[in-house]
Protein backbone atom coordinates (compact mmCIF):
# COMPACT_ATOMS: atom_id res chain seq x y z
CA UNK A 1 0.00 0.00 0.00
CA UNK A 2 2.27 2.41 0.85
CA UNK A 3 4.84 1.62 -2.05
CA UNK A 4 1.92 1.80 -4.29
CA UNK A 5 1.15 5.23 -2.68
CA UNK A 6 4.37 6.65 -3.38
CA UNK A 7 4.79 5.08 -6.40
CA UNK A 8 1.22 7.23 -7.81
CA UNK A 9 1.71 9.94 -5.93
CA UNK A 10 5.13 11.55 -7.17
CA UNK A 11 5.73 15.12 -5.35
CA UNK A 12 6.96 16.63 -8.82
CA UNK A 13 4.06 16.08 -10.93
CA UNK A 14 3.93 18.31 -13.38
CA UNK A 15 -0.30 19.56 -13.11
CA UNK A 16 -0.92 19.01 -16.58
CA UNK A 17 0.13 15.49 -16.45
CA UNK A 18 -1.72 15.36 -13.09
CA UNK A 19 -4.88 16.22 -14.78
CA UNK A 20 -4.66 14.14 -17.52
CA UNK A 21 -3.93 11.00 -14.84
CA UNK A 22 -6.96 12.19 -13.07
CA UNK A 23 -9.46 11.92 -15.95
CA UNK A 24 -8.07 8.99 -17.31
CA UNK A 25 -8.96 8.14 -13.73
CA UNK A 26 -12.12 9.43 -13.91
CA UNK A 27 -13.31 7.71 -17.25
CA UNK A 28 -12.31 4.14 -16.38
CA UNK A 29 -14.37 4.57 -13.07
CA UNK A 30 -17.22 5.38 -14.95
CA UNK A 31 -16.46 2.59 -17.38
CA UNK A 32 -16.24 0.16 -14.66
CA UNK A 33 -19.13 1.52 -12.59
CA UNK A 34 -21.55 1.54 -15.91
CA UNK A 35 -20.44 -2.31 -16.98
CA UNK A 36 -20.80 -3.85 -13.68
CA UNK A 37 -24.01 -1.57 -12.46
CA UNK A 38 -26.26 -1.21 -15.66
CA UNK A 39 -27.51 -4.44 -16.02
CA UNK A 40 -28.98 -4.13 -13.08
CA UNK A 41 -30.21 -0.68 -13.90
CA UNK A 42 -31.72 -1.63 -17.25
CA UNK A 43 -33.02 -4.93 -15.94
CA UNK A 44 -34.96 -2.73 -13.31
CA UNK A 45 -36.63 -0.54 -15.82
CA UNK A 46 -37.53 -3.42 -18.22
CA UNK A 47 -39.70 -4.53 -14.93
CA UNK A 48 -41.26 -1.44 -14.31
CA UNK A 49 -42.37 -1.24 -18.16
CA UNK A 50 -45.70 -2.02 -19.85
CA UNK A 51 -45.33 -4.70 -23.22
CA UNK A 52 -45.59 -1.84 -25.60
CA UNK A 53 -42.60 0.07 -24.25
CA UNK A 54 -40.26 -3.31 -23.93
CA UNK A 55 -40.90 -3.68 -27.24
CA UNK A 56 -40.58 0.18 -28.65
CA UNK A 57 -37.68 1.08 -30.77
CA UNK A 58 -35.13 3.02 -30.06
CA UNK A 59 -35.55 1.67 -26.57
CA UNK A 60 -37.24 3.57 -24.05
CA UNK A 61 -35.86 5.94 -20.86
CA UNK A 62 -38.83 7.65 -20.13
CA UNK A 63 -41.80 5.52 -19.38
CA UNK A 64 -44.43 5.53 -17.21
CA UNK A 65 -44.02 2.83 -14.95
CA UNK A 66 -46.20 0.21 -14.25
CA UNK A 67 -46.24 -2.16 -11.71
CA UNK A 68 -48.11 -4.69 -13.47
CA UNK A 69 -45.33 -7.13 -13.90
CA UNK A 70 -44.56 -7.90 -10.56
CA UNK A 71 -48.18 -8.10 -10.06
CA UNK A 72 -48.53 -10.96 -12.03
CA UNK A 73 -45.50 -12.31 -10.51
CA UNK A 74 -47.22 -12.63 -7.32
CA UNK A 75 -50.67 -13.51 -8.83
CA UNK A 76 -48.81 -16.56 -10.48
CA UNK A 77 -50.69 -16.23 -13.67
CA UNK A 78 -50.44 -14.80 -16.80
CA UNK A 79 -53.83 -13.09 -17.37
CA UNK A 80 -55.38 -15.37 -20.01
CA UNK A 81 -53.34 -15.96 -23.27
CA UNK A 82 -50.85 -18.40 -23.08
CA UNK A 83 -51.85 -21.25 -21.03
CA UNK A 84 -48.35 -23.24 -21.52
CA UNK A 85 -46.57 -20.91 -19.63
CA UNK A 86 -47.81 -20.10 -16.43
CA UNK A 87 -45.16 -19.90 -14.06
CA UNK A 88 -45.73 -20.21 -10.13
CA UNK A 89 -43.36 -17.96 -9.30
CA UNK A 90 -44.29 -17.62 -5.74
CA UNK A 91 -44.23 -21.33 -5.42
CA UNK A 92 -40.52 -21.06 -7.25
CA UNK A 93 -39.37 -18.77 -4.31
CA UNK A 94 -40.72 -21.00 -1.45
CA UNK A 95 -39.12 -23.79 -2.79
CA UNK A 96 -35.87 -22.13 -3.00
CA UNK A 97 -36.31 -20.99 0.50
CA UNK A 98 -37.46 -24.89 1.55
CA UNK A 99 -34.68 -26.63 -0.47
CA UNK A 100 -32.03 -24.14 0.24
CA UNK A 101 -32.55 -24.05 4.47
CA UNK A 102 -32.78 -27.94 4.01
CA UNK A 103 -29.79 -28.42 2.28
CA UNK A 104 -27.56 -25.99 4.50
CA UNK A 105 -28.94 -27.14 7.59
CA UNK A 106 -27.87 -30.59 6.83
CA UNK A 107 -24.64 -29.68 5.76
CA UNK A 108 -23.86 -27.52 9.06
CA UNK A 109 -25.01 -30.29 11.32
CA UNK A 110 -22.92 -33.38 9.38
CA UNK A 111 -19.60 -30.49 8.58
CA UNK A 112 -19.46 -28.94 12.05
CA UNK A 113 -17.97 -32.69 13.42
CA UNK A 114 -16.42 -33.52 10.16
CA UNK A 115 -14.12 -30.40 10.43
CA UNK A 116 -13.56 -31.00 13.29
CA UNK A 117 -11.98 -33.92 12.93
CA UNK A 118 -9.95 -32.96 9.89
CA UNK A 119 -8.91 -29.64 11.84
CA UNK A 120 -7.92 -31.33 15.10
CA UNK A 121 -7.18 -34.99 14.93
CA UNK A 122 -4.61 -36.74 12.81
CA UNK A 123 -5.47 -39.96 11.60
CA UNK A 124 -4.57 -42.54 8.22
CA UNK A 125 -7.37 -41.13 5.34
CA UNK A 126 -7.36 -37.94 6.77
CA UNK A 127 -5.66 -35.70 3.85
CA UNK A 128 -7.47 -38.80 1.11
CA UNK A 129 -10.84 -37.64 2.41
CA UNK A 130 -10.03 -33.89 2.67
CA UNK A 131 -8.84 -34.31 -1.20
CA UNK A 132 -11.57 -35.89 -1.85
CA UNK A 133 -14.38 -33.72 -0.36
CA UNK A 134 -12.17 -30.95 -2.37
CA UNK A 135 -12.68 -33.17 -5.96
CA UNK A 136 -16.41 -33.09 -6.41
CA UNK A 137 -15.47 -28.99 -7.16
CA UNK A 138 -13.71 -30.61 -10.25
CA UNK A 139 -17.12 -32.79 -11.10
CA UNK A 140 -19.23 -31.96 -13.94
CA UNK A 141 -22.80 -31.76 -12.71
CA UNK A 142 -23.95 -33.92 -15.80
CA UNK A 143 -21.90 -37.08 -14.00
CA UNK A 144 -24.06 -36.95 -11.06
CA UNK A 145 -27.29 -35.80 -12.55
CA UNK A 146 -27.41 -38.77 -15.02
CA UNK A 147 -27.32 -41.39 -12.20
CA UNK A 148 -29.04 -39.26 -9.97
CA UNK A 149 -32.07 -39.06 -12.43
CA UNK A 150 -32.23 -42.42 -12.45
CA UNK A 151 -32.01 -43.38 -9.23
CA UNK A 152 -34.25 -40.68 -8.02
CA UNK A 153 -36.70 -42.26 -10.18
CA UNK A 154 -36.63 -45.30 -8.66
CA UNK A 155 -37.20 -44.66 -5.36
CA UNK A 156 -39.67 -41.67 -5.85
CA UNK A 157 -37.58 -38.63 -4.98
CA UNK A 158 -37.65 -37.46 -8.71
CA UNK A 159 -39.44 -33.80 -7.64
CA UNK A 160 -39.70 -33.94 -4.24
CA UNK A 161 -38.04 -31.64 -1.59
CA UNK A 162 -35.90 -33.97 -0.04
CA UNK A 163 -34.35 -35.39 -3.25
CA UNK A 164 -33.24 -32.06 -3.82
CA UNK A 165 -31.69 -31.56 -0.18
CA UNK A 166 -29.84 -34.52 -0.86
CA UNK A 167 -28.87 -34.00 -4.52
CA UNK A 168 -27.43 -30.17 -2.90
CA UNK A 169 -25.21 -31.91 -1.14
CA UNK A 170 -22.83 -31.92 -3.31
CA UNK A 171 -22.86 -28.23 -3.68
CA UNK A 172 -23.12 -27.15 0.26
CA UNK A 173 -21.67 -30.27 1.54
CA UNK A 174 -17.73 -30.34 0.67
CA UNK A 175 -17.93 -26.58 0.68
CA UNK A 176 -18.87 -26.43 3.98
CA UNK A 177 -16.81 -28.77 5.43
CA UNK A 178 -13.54 -27.03 4.08
CA UNK A 179 -14.82 -23.28 5.14
CA UNK A 180 -15.98 -24.70 8.91
CA UNK A 181 -11.92 -26.45 9.18
CA UNK A 182 -10.20 -23.23 8.00
CA UNK A 183 -12.35 -21.32 10.69
CA UNK A 184 -11.46 -23.74 12.87
CA UNK A 185 -8.01 -24.51 12.31
CA UNK A 186 -7.72 -20.61 12.70
CA UNK A 187 -8.23 -20.85 16.59
CA UNK A 188 -5.23 -21.18 18.21
CA UNK A 189 -4.33 -24.71 19.80
CA UNK A 190 -3.39 -23.70 22.92
CA UNK A 191 -6.77 -22.60 24.02
CA UNK A 192 -8.29 -26.13 23.26
CA UNK A 193 -5.60 -27.46 25.33
CA UNK A 194 -6.42 -25.26 28.06
CA UNK A 195 -9.77 -26.45 28.40
CA UNK A 196 -8.58 -30.09 27.80
CA UNK A 197 -6.62 -29.39 30.89
CA UNK A 198 -9.69 -28.05 32.78
CA UNK A 199 -11.40 -31.21 32.68
CA UNK A 200 -13.33 -30.42 29.34
CA UNK A 201 -14.17 -33.50 27.00
CA UNK A 202 -13.60 -33.30 23.33
CA UNK A 203 -17.25 -32.58 23.37
CA UNK A 204 -16.69 -29.94 25.80
CA UNK A 205 -13.89 -28.21 23.68
CA UNK A 206 -15.91 -28.54 20.26
CA UNK A 207 -19.43 -27.12 22.28
CA UNK A 208 -17.25 -25.21 25.01
CA UNK A 209 -14.49 -23.96 23.24
CA UNK A 210 -14.20 -24.37 19.19
CA UNK A 211 -18.14 -23.18 18.49
CA UNK A 212 -18.27 -20.22 20.45
CA UNK A 213 -14.92 -18.65 18.89
CA UNK A 214 -15.92 -19.21 15.10
CA UNK A 215 -19.54 -18.42 15.53
CA UNK A 216 -18.46 -15.61 12.91
CA UNK A 217 -17.44 -18.40 10.64
CA UNK A 218 -20.11 -20.51 11.40
CA UNK A 219 -22.45 -17.50 9.62
CA UNK A 220 -20.19 -17.33 6.90
CA UNK A 221 -20.33 -20.20 5.79
CA UNK A 222 -23.88 -21.05 6.28
CA UNK A 223 -24.88 -17.34 4.43
CA UNK A 224 -22.49 -18.67 1.41
CA UNK A 225 -23.38 -22.02 1.22
CA UNK A 226 -27.23 -20.69 1.11
CA UNK A 227 -26.32 -18.31 -1.94
CA UNK A 228 -24.65 -21.24 -3.65
CA UNK A 229 -27.63 -23.38 -3.23
CA UNK A 230 -29.99 -20.03 -4.16
CA UNK A 231 -27.74 -19.71 -7.11
CA UNK A 232 -27.97 -23.05 -7.92
CA UNK A 233 -29.59 -24.54 -11.52
CA UNK A 234 -28.56 -27.81 -12.79
CA UNK A 235 -29.44 -29.94 -10.22
CA UNK A 236 -33.12 -28.56 -10.29
CA UNK A 237 -33.36 -28.53 -13.79
CA UNK A 238 -33.34 -32.36 -14.20
CA UNK A 239 -34.25 -33.29 -10.77
CA UNK A 240 -37.20 -31.08 -9.88
CA UNK A 241 -40.60 -30.87 -11.65
CA UNK A 242 -43.40 -28.06 -11.79
CA UNK A 243 -43.98 -28.34 -7.85
CA UNK A 244 -40.34 -28.22 -6.80
CA UNK A 245 -38.47 -25.47 -9.76
CA UNK A 246 -36.61 -22.80 -7.58
CA UNK A 247 -36.91 -19.17 -8.22
CA UNK A 248 -33.67 -20.34 -11.29
CA UNK A 249 -35.52 -22.80 -13.09
CA UNK A 250 -38.35 -20.84 -12.73
CA UNK A 251 -37.15 -17.63 -14.22
CA UNK A 252 -36.57 -19.67 -17.59
CA UNK A 253 -40.21 -20.77 -17.83
CA UNK A 254 -41.19 -17.28 -18.77
CA UNK A 255 -39.30 -18.26 -22.13
CA UNK A 256 -41.85 -20.57 -23.94
CA UNK A 257 -42.68 -21.58 -28.07
CA UNK A 258 -45.46 -18.70 -28.20
CA UNK A 259 -43.56 -15.52 -27.04
CA UNK A 260 -40.78 -14.39 -23.99
CA UNK A 261 -42.63 -12.34 -21.72
CA UNK A 262 -40.02 -10.11 -21.25
CA UNK A 263 -41.43 -7.94 -18.83
CA UNK A 264 -42.49 -10.54 -16.09
CA UNK A 265 -38.93 -12.18 -16.98
CA UNK A 266 -37.25 -9.05 -15.45
CA UNK A 267 -39.25 -8.74 -12.60
CA UNK A 268 -38.55 -12.55 -12.03
CA UNK A 269 -34.71 -12.15 -11.97
CA UNK A 270 -34.55 -8.88 -9.97
CA UNK A 271 -36.76 -10.68 -7.06
CA UNK A 272 -34.42 -14.14 -7.24
CA UNK A 273 -31.30 -11.87 -7.60
CA UNK A 274 -32.57 -9.90 -4.41
CA UNK A 275 -31.99 -12.16 -1.66
CA UNK A 276 -28.40 -12.42 -2.94
CA UNK A 277 -27.75 -8.68 -3.61
CA UNK A 278 -28.78 -8.52 0.46
CA UNK A 279 -26.86 -11.31 1.65
CA UNK A 280 -23.78 -10.35 -0.61
CA UNK A 281 -23.30 -6.42 1.08
CA UNK A 282 -23.46 -8.80 4.50
CA UNK A 283 -20.60 -11.24 3.89
CA UNK A 284 -18.76 -9.08 1.27
CA UNK A 285 -15.33 -9.27 3.42
CA UNK A 286 -15.50 -13.60 3.09
CA UNK A 287 -16.71 -13.94 -0.41
CA UNK A 288 -13.67 -14.66 -2.28
CA UNK A 289 -12.86 -16.85 0.75
CA UNK A 290 -16.19 -18.72 0.32
CA UNK A 291 -15.59 -18.90 -3.75
CA UNK A 292 -12.20 -20.41 -3.18
CA UNK A 293 -13.15 -23.14 -0.52
CA UNK A 294 -11.33 -21.13 2.30
CA UNK A 295 -7.91 -21.20 -0.16
CA UNK A 296 -7.80 -17.25 -0.04
CA UNK A 297 -8.44 -15.47 3.29
CA UNK B 1 -2.27 -41.95 37.30
CA UNK B 2 -1.88 -39.29 34.48
CA UNK B 3 -0.10 -41.74 32.11
CA UNK B 4 -3.00 -44.11 32.25
CA UNK B 5 -5.66 -41.34 31.68
CA UNK B 6 -3.92 -40.10 29.30
CA UNK B 7 -3.35 -43.04 27.31
CA UNK B 8 -7.38 -44.18 27.73
CA UNK B 9 -8.07 -40.69 26.38
CA UNK B 10 -5.43 -41.51 23.47
CA UNK B 11 -7.18 -44.66 22.32
CA UNK B 12 -10.75 -43.55 22.54
CA UNK B 13 -9.03 -40.34 20.11
CA UNK B 14 -8.36 -43.17 17.76
CA UNK B 15 -12.10 -43.78 16.70
CA UNK B 16 -13.57 -40.43 17.54
CA UNK B 17 -12.27 -38.40 14.56
CA UNK B 18 -14.37 -41.71 12.17
CA UNK B 19 -17.38 -41.07 14.58
CA UNK B 20 -17.10 -37.46 14.35
CA UNK B 21 -16.85 -37.62 10.64
CA UNK B 22 -19.73 -40.98 10.23
CA UNK B 23 -22.29 -38.33 9.20
CA UNK B 24 -20.28 -36.40 6.42
CA UNK B 25 -19.24 -40.10 5.24
CA UNK B 26 -22.58 -41.44 4.93
CA UNK B 27 -23.52 -38.24 2.56
CA UNK B 28 -20.48 -38.71 0.97
CA UNK B 29 -21.40 -42.27 0.56
CA UNK B 30 -24.05 -40.90 -0.82
CA UNK B 31 -22.24 -38.84 -3.63
CA UNK B 32 -19.88 -40.96 -4.25
CA UNK B 33 -22.68 -44.25 -5.24
CA UNK B 34 -24.25 -42.25 -8.02
CA UNK B 35 -21.09 -41.29 -9.68
CA UNK B 36 -19.86 -44.92 -9.64
CA UNK B 37 -22.76 -46.27 -11.12
CA UNK B 38 -22.70 -43.46 -14.00
CA UNK B 39 -19.43 -44.55 -14.50
CA UNK B 40 -20.41 -48.24 -15.00
CA UNK B 41 -23.45 -46.81 -17.05
CA UNK B 42 -21.12 -44.94 -19.33
CA UNK B 43 -19.91 -48.76 -20.59
CA UNK B 44 -23.73 -49.64 -21.26
CA UNK B 45 -26.22 -49.18 -24.23
CA UNK B 46 -28.39 -47.58 -21.83
CA UNK B 47 -31.00 -46.01 -23.67
CA UNK B 48 -33.67 -44.95 -21.56
CA UNK B 49 -36.88 -45.74 -24.07
CA UNK B 50 -35.47 -48.90 -24.62
CA UNK B 51 -34.38 -50.23 -21.65
CA UNK B 52 -34.89 -54.01 -23.07
CA UNK B 53 -31.44 -52.97 -25.17
CA UNK B 54 -29.46 -52.32 -22.04
CA UNK B 55 -26.20 -54.46 -22.04
CA UNK B 56 -22.70 -54.02 -21.15
CA UNK B 57 -20.51 -52.87 -24.36
CA UNK B 58 -17.31 -51.87 -22.76
CA UNK B 59 -15.37 -48.89 -24.62
CA UNK B 60 -17.84 -48.43 -27.54
CA UNK B 61 -19.69 -44.94 -26.10
CA UNK B 62 -16.20 -44.10 -25.76
CA UNK B 63 -14.78 -44.85 -29.12
CA UNK B 64 -17.66 -44.31 -31.30
CA UNK B 65 -17.04 -40.60 -29.84
CA UNK B 66 -14.08 -40.41 -32.20
CA UNK B 67 -16.28 -41.01 -35.12
CA UNK B 68 -18.67 -38.49 -34.14
CA UNK B 69 -18.58 -35.05 -35.92
CA UNK B 70 -20.05 -32.95 -32.95
CA UNK B 71 -17.70 -34.71 -30.37
CA UNK B 72 -14.78 -32.71 -32.66
CA UNK B 73 -16.55 -29.63 -32.63
CA UNK B 74 -17.58 -29.53 -28.67
CA UNK B 75 -14.22 -30.93 -27.64
CA UNK B 76 -12.04 -27.71 -29.57
CA UNK B 77 -15.51 -24.96 -28.38
CA UNK B 78 -14.77 -26.14 -25.17
CA UNK B 79 -11.23 -25.80 -24.81
CA UNK B 80 -11.22 -22.22 -27.16
CA UNK B 81 -14.17 -21.00 -25.23
CA UNK B 82 -11.67 -21.61 -22.00
CA UNK B 83 -8.85 -20.69 -23.58
CA UNK B 84 -10.54 -17.30 -24.62
CA UNK B 85 -12.33 -16.94 -21.56
CA UNK B 86 -9.46 -17.37 -19.15
CA UNK B 87 -7.56 -14.83 -21.23
CA UNK B 88 -10.10 -12.00 -20.85
CA UNK B 89 -11.06 -12.52 -17.53
CA UNK B 90 -7.39 -12.77 -16.19
CA UNK B 91 -6.52 -9.97 -18.43
CA UNK B 92 -9.02 -7.74 -17.68
CA UNK B 93 -9.22 -8.63 -13.92
CA UNK B 94 -5.67 -7.83 -13.38
CA UNK B 95 -6.52 -4.31 -15.11
CA UNK B 96 -9.45 -3.98 -12.75
CA UNK B 97 -7.05 -5.24 -9.65
CA UNK B 98 -4.34 -2.95 -10.09
CA UNK B 99 -6.91 0.31 -11.15
CA UNK B 100 -8.70 -0.76 -8.23
CA UNK B 101 -5.28 -1.12 -5.75
CA UNK B 102 -3.80 2.65 -6.74
CA UNK B 103 -6.25 4.02 -4.26
CA UNK B 104 -8.39 5.61 -6.81
CA UNK B 105 -11.38 7.96 -4.95
CA UNK B 106 -14.52 5.61 -4.15
CA UNK B 107 -12.79 2.04 -4.38
CA UNK B 108 -14.96 1.22 -1.09
CA UNK B 109 -17.93 1.55 -3.32
CA UNK B 110 -16.74 0.28 -6.65
CA UNK B 111 -15.22 -2.72 -5.15
CA UNK B 112 -19.31 -3.63 -2.79
CA UNK B 113 -20.63 -3.05 -6.37
CA UNK B 114 -18.42 -5.52 -8.45
CA UNK B 115 -19.61 -8.47 -5.61
CA UNK B 116 -23.32 -7.88 -7.04
CA UNK B 117 -22.52 -9.72 -10.57
CA UNK B 118 -20.16 -12.64 -8.66
CA UNK B 119 -22.41 -13.25 -6.12
CA UNK B 120 -26.58 -13.63 -8.49
CA UNK B 121 -27.37 -16.77 -10.29
CA UNK B 122 -25.34 -17.31 -13.10
CA UNK B 123 -28.58 -18.11 -15.12
CA UNK B 124 -30.20 -14.97 -14.30
CA UNK B 125 -27.03 -13.19 -15.17
CA UNK B 126 -27.34 -15.22 -18.84
CA UNK B 127 -31.67 -14.02 -18.70
CA UNK B 128 -30.58 -10.69 -17.84
CA UNK B 129 -28.12 -10.29 -20.85
CA UNK B 130 -30.74 -11.67 -22.89
CA UNK B 131 -33.13 -9.14 -22.14
CA UNK B 132 -30.48 -6.65 -23.04
CA UNK B 133 -29.55 -8.67 -25.92
CA UNK B 134 -33.54 -8.49 -27.40
CA UNK B 135 -35.16 -11.50 -29.57
CA UNK B 136 -35.00 -9.46 -32.51
CA UNK B 137 -31.50 -7.66 -31.68
CA UNK B 138 -33.51 -4.50 -30.85
CA UNK B 139 -32.39 -4.69 -27.48
CA UNK B 140 -30.75 -1.81 -25.86
CA UNK B 141 -27.22 -3.16 -26.29
CA UNK B 142 -27.38 -2.50 -30.01
CA UNK B 143 -28.62 0.57 -29.34
CA UNK B 144 -26.04 2.13 -27.20
CA UNK B 145 -23.17 0.28 -29.66
CA UNK B 146 -24.93 2.38 -32.71
CA UNK B 147 -23.41 5.40 -30.44
CA UNK B 148 -20.02 3.72 -30.49
CA UNK B 149 -20.88 3.55 -34.04
CA UNK B 150 -21.22 -0.51 -34.09
CA UNK B 151 -23.82 -2.16 -36.73
CA UNK B 152 -26.10 -3.76 -35.06
CA UNK B 153 -24.66 -7.29 -33.95
CA UNK B 154 -27.05 -10.72 -34.51
CA UNK B 155 -26.18 -11.53 -30.71
CA UNK B 156 -27.87 -14.80 -30.39
CA UNK B 157 -28.34 -15.76 -34.46
CA UNK B 158 -25.22 -15.80 -35.59
CA UNK B 159 -22.57 -18.50 -35.07
CA UNK B 160 -20.02 -15.63 -33.92
CA UNK B 161 -22.52 -13.56 -32.58
CA UNK B 162 -23.12 -16.11 -29.96
CA UNK B 163 -19.80 -17.41 -29.36
CA UNK B 164 -19.22 -13.57 -28.59
CA UNK B 165 -22.97 -13.07 -26.57
CA UNK B 166 -21.74 -16.18 -24.36
CA UNK B 167 -18.46 -14.71 -23.27
CA UNK B 168 -19.74 -11.49 -22.78
CA UNK B 169 -21.82 -12.97 -20.17
CA UNK B 170 -19.39 -15.15 -18.79
CA UNK B 171 -16.79 -12.41 -18.10
CA UNK B 172 -19.56 -10.28 -16.57
CA UNK B 173 -20.41 -12.90 -13.99
CA UNK B 174 -16.56 -14.01 -13.25
CA UNK B 175 -14.76 -10.53 -13.92
CA UNK B 176 -14.72 -9.55 -10.22
CA UNK B 177 -14.13 -12.90 -9.26
CA UNK B 178 -10.76 -12.93 -10.79
CA UNK B 179 -10.36 -8.61 -9.55
CA UNK B 180 -11.13 -9.25 -6.51
CA UNK B 181 -8.67 -12.42 -5.91
CA UNK B 182 -5.79 -9.97 -7.99
CA UNK B 183 -6.94 -6.97 -5.71
CA UNK B 184 -6.34 -9.35 -2.71
CA UNK B 185 -3.06 -10.41 -3.86
CA UNK B 186 -1.85 -6.91 -4.78
CA UNK B 187 -2.43 -5.76 -0.95
CA UNK B 188 -0.77 -8.96 0.23
CA UNK B 189 2.67 -8.55 -1.43
CA UNK B 190 5.47 -7.18 0.56
CA UNK B 191 6.60 -3.46 0.74
CA UNK B 192 10.29 -3.91 0.07
CA UNK B 193 10.94 -5.21 -3.13
CA UNK B 194 8.81 -1.63 -4.32
CA UNK B 195 10.96 0.58 -2.21
CA UNK B 196 14.54 -1.24 -3.31
CA UNK B 197 13.11 -0.87 -7.37
CA UNK B 198 12.35 2.77 -6.72
CA UNK B 199 15.60 3.10 -5.07
CA UNK B 200 17.33 1.48 -8.09
CA UNK B 201 15.09 4.02 -10.37
CA UNK B 202 13.03 1.63 -11.98
CA UNK B 203 9.74 3.21 -13.69
CA UNK B 204 5.86 2.21 -13.50
CA UNK B 205 6.09 -0.46 -16.02
CA UNK B 206 9.08 -1.98 -15.16
CA UNK B 207 7.81 -2.01 -11.41
CA UNK B 208 4.73 -4.28 -12.72
CA UNK B 209 6.46 -6.23 -15.29
CA UNK B 210 9.87 -7.12 -12.65
CA UNK B 211 8.54 -6.97 -9.39
CA UNK B 212 4.54 -7.16 -9.11
CA UNK B 213 3.87 -9.50 -11.43
CA UNK B 214 6.77 -12.01 -10.15
CA UNK B 215 5.62 -11.93 -6.59
CA UNK B 216 1.72 -12.13 -7.76
CA UNK B 217 2.27 -15.35 -10.22
CA UNK B 218 0.69 -17.57 -7.58
CA UNK B 219 -2.50 -15.20 -7.29
CA UNK B 220 -2.81 -15.25 -11.16
CA UNK B 221 -2.22 -19.06 -11.71
CA UNK B 222 -4.48 -19.52 -8.90
CA UNK B 223 -7.30 -17.41 -10.60
CA UNK B 224 -6.20 -19.34 -13.98
CA UNK B 225 -6.97 -22.86 -12.42
CA UNK B 226 -10.54 -21.46 -10.84
CA UNK B 227 -11.82 -19.83 -13.61
CA UNK B 228 -9.90 -23.33 -16.52
CA UNK B 229 -12.02 -25.61 -13.93
CA UNK B 230 -15.57 -23.64 -14.63
CA UNK B 231 -15.05 -22.24 -18.26
CA UNK B 232 -14.56 -26.03 -19.14
CA UNK B 233 -17.70 -26.85 -17.65
CA UNK B 234 -19.66 -23.83 -18.44
CA UNK B 235 -23.21 -24.55 -18.76
CA UNK B 236 -25.68 -22.34 -17.02
CA UNK B 237 -24.91 -19.27 -18.94
CA UNK B 238 -25.13 -21.59 -22.35
CA UNK B 239 -28.37 -23.30 -21.83
CA UNK B 240 -30.31 -19.99 -20.71
CA UNK B 241 -29.24 -17.97 -23.83
CA UNK B 242 -28.25 -20.36 -26.85
CA UNK B 243 -29.03 -23.61 -25.81
CA UNK B 244 -25.75 -25.30 -27.88
CA UNK B 245 -26.71 -23.23 -30.93
CA UNK B 246 -27.25 -21.84 -33.75
CA UNK B 247 -25.74 -24.72 -35.60
CA UNK B 248 -24.28 -26.55 -32.55
CA UNK B 249 -21.75 -23.32 -32.52
CA UNK B 250 -22.06 -22.99 -28.51
CA UNK B 251 -22.21 -26.81 -28.22
CA UNK B 252 -19.13 -27.65 -25.46
CA UNK B 253 -18.87 -31.48 -24.49
CA UNK B 254 -21.05 -30.33 -21.07
CA UNK B 255 -24.15 -29.06 -23.36
CA UNK B 256 -23.09 -32.38 -25.68
CA UNK B 257 -23.52 -34.83 -23.17
CA UNK B 258 -26.24 -33.31 -21.72
CA UNK B 259 -28.30 -33.31 -25.28
CA UNK B 260 -27.77 -37.12 -25.39
CA UNK B 261 -28.85 -37.97 -21.72
CA UNK B 262 -31.75 -35.46 -21.57
CA UNK B 263 -33.14 -34.69 -24.98
CA UNK B 264 -32.37 -37.96 -26.24
CA UNK B 265 -32.77 -40.17 -23.15
CA UNK B 266 -29.10 -42.38 -24.50
CA UNK B 267 -27.31 -42.11 -20.64
CA UNK B 268 -24.81 -44.62 -21.46
CA UNK B 269 -23.38 -41.78 -24.13
CA UNK B 270 -24.05 -38.59 -22.23
CA UNK B 271 -22.34 -40.63 -19.31
CA UNK B 272 -19.44 -41.38 -21.00
CA UNK B 273 -18.93 -38.11 -22.67
CA UNK B 274 -19.29 -36.57 -19.43
CA UNK B 275 -16.54 -38.59 -18.16
CA UNK B 276 -14.68 -37.39 -20.77
CA UNK B 277 -15.08 -34.31 -19.63
CA UNK B 278 -14.03 -34.88 -15.99
CA UNK B 279 -11.08 -36.10 -17.70
CA UNK B 280 -10.01 -33.24 -19.69
CA UNK B 281 -11.07 -31.00 -16.06
CA UNK B 282 -8.94 -33.49 -14.51
CA UNK B 283 -5.96 -33.50 -16.46
CA UNK B 284 -5.76 -29.35 -17.17
CA UNK B 285 -6.63 -28.68 -13.90
CA UNK B 286 -3.56 -30.83 -12.52
CA UNK B 287 -1.16 -29.45 -14.68
CA UNK B 288 -2.09 -26.16 -13.40
CA UNK B 289 -1.95 -27.16 -9.89
CA UNK B 290 1.52 -28.48 -10.37
CA UNK B 291 2.39 -24.88 -11.84
CA UNK B 292 0.36 -23.57 -8.56
CA UNK B 293 2.72 -25.34 -5.75
CA UNK B 294 5.75 -24.52 -8.46
CA UNK B 295 4.78 -20.39 -8.21
CA UNK B 296 4.13 -20.46 -4.41
CA UNK B 297 7.18 -22.13 -3.69
CA UNK B 298 9.62 -19.97 -5.74
CA UNK B 299 8.20 -17.19 -3.90
CA UNK B 300 7.68 -18.24 -0.10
Amino acid sequence: MTAQAVLYQAPQAVSYRRTVRQVAIGVAAVVLLAWTCFPFVWILLTSLKSPGDILSVPPSFVFTPTIDNYAALVMGEQRGQYSSTRPDFPLFFLNSLIISVGAVALSVLAGIPAAYALARFTFPAKNGLAFLLMSFRFVPFIAFVIPLYLLFQTFGLYNTHGGLILAYQLITLPFTIWMLRSFFQEIPLETQEAAMIDGCSWLGVLTRVILPLSMPGIAVTVILGFMFCWNAFNYPLMLAGRQTFPVTVGAIQFISYEQVLWGQMAAATIVAALPQLVLSLMVQKYIVRGLTMGAVK
Amino acid sequence: MSTTRKRRHWRRERLLPYLLLAPALVLLAGMVYPFLLGLYYSFTSYWLQYPNRFRFVWLDNYLSLIEEPLFARALEFTLGFTLAAVVIQVGLGLAVALFLHARIPGRAAIRALMLLPLMIPPVITALMWKIMMGSTNAGILNYLLSFLGVDPVNWFGSTQGAIVSVLIIDTWGNLPFVSLILLGGLQALPTEPYEAARVDGAGPIDILRYVTLPLLSPFIVLVVLFRTMDSLRIFDVIYATTLGGPNDATTNLHIMAYQYSFQWYQMGKGMAQAIVLLILVVIISYLLMRLWNRASESTA
